[in-house]
């Protein structure tokens, strides 16, 4: 059990992400905090305009995988082109 | 008749095997209709959380349901259990699908989202067996006023019972869309082949009829 606990602990991550392309604000970051909340992930809303969305989040690692994945697709009305990610403490 | 309005029919019981899934759509909502290896009949939402795969295209092992997308497994709670690609995560609670309620009466399934609903009290003279669902391009209203023509008498919503050839039948209607309804047939206990031949004969008839309103003088056999 202890092994698994810090094989759980050694697996969070926060990260930064900047979405790039065509941004509706308030679209994405709805649909951004949903994904969040169903993978169980912290969020913050950073900047953001209708070239660049900024977000960081902070949860175990392949669920921040995960979340990357879904916003890079993104809500219908957004054009997701350029993904940056970078870890933060 | 929705989901949320009270039980409503998804399929014959003995179309839903152990260890399969199906789907059904009720008022346009998709529906995954599976049951489990210990026999107990589930119906959710037919969609993964991961990327929106219908759940009714997996497979079922156990008590889980597996996405065919990604091999994500459900408990019969609706909840993620594994992720293949991801063995060692603690899954979250919140990765779950929406499970709905589920009973099986009269050799049909049935389902709501309702948190009050009863089954209509319908009881028949013997065990019934699903006999054939059928699938119309009708409207609810048209498929009832058509059975109506055969001595339907209802017994509860959208559902009721008429004898064909001597063999009482119970008929449970469940709106798929605007024009299109499923009907729902069961019959008491093991029909001989012969009678059962011409039930479906007469099934496929009635939906001939009930599609084909210039054709609707012609006696259904």
């Amino acid at each position: 059990m202890q092994q698994a606990d810090e094989r759980r602990v050694l697996s969070l991550e926060a990260a930064r992400f900047t979405f790039r392309g065509q941004i509706d604000c308030e679209s994405f970051a709805e649909f951004a905090r949903h994904r969040a909340a169903r993978l169980d992930i912290e969020i913050m809303v950073g900047d953001c305009d209708p070239t660049a969305a900024t977000l960081s989040v902070r949860g175990q690692e392949a669920l921040v995988d995960m979340f990357e994945m879904a916003c890079s697709l993104g809500p219908y009305d957004c054009v997701v082109l350029d993904v940056e990610r970078r870890a933060i403490a | 008749m929705k989901l949320e309005s009270g039980f409503v029919p998804v399929a014959l019981s003995s179309h839903i095997e152990p260890g399969t899934s199906t789907g059904a759509v009720v008022e346009q909502a998709e529906l995954v209709v599976w049951r489990d290896n210990s026999g107990k009949v589930h119906v959710w939402e037919d969609r993964c959380p991961h990327r929106g795969m219908r759940l009714s295209f997996g497979f079922v092992r156990g008590d889980h349901i597996a996405c065919l997308y990604h091999g994500w497994q459900f408990d019969t709670g609706g909840q993620c259990r594994h992720i293949p690609a991801h063995p060692d995560l603690e899954v979250p609670q919140t990765i779950k699908v929406p499970i709905y309620r589920a009973e099986e009466k009269l050799g049909i399934v049935w389902a709501t989202t309702a948190s009050d609903a009863e089954l209509a009290d319908i009881t028949m003279a013997s065990d019934l067996a699903g006999l054939r669902s059928l699938y119309v391009d009708c409207s609810l209203e048209h498929a009832l006023a058509g059975l109506a023509v055969h001595g339907f008498a209802t017994a509860g919503e959208n559902a009721g019972t008429l004898t064909v050839d001597g063999v009482p039948l119970f008929i449970a209607l469940q709106v798929v869309g605007p024009q299109n309804t499923a009907l729902h047939i069961s019959v008491p206990g093991a029909q001989g082949a012969d009678i059962s031949k011409r039930l479906a004969r007469w099934a496929e008839a009635l939906r001939f009829a009930l599609e084909s309103p210039e054709l609707a003088g012609m006696e259904v056999a």
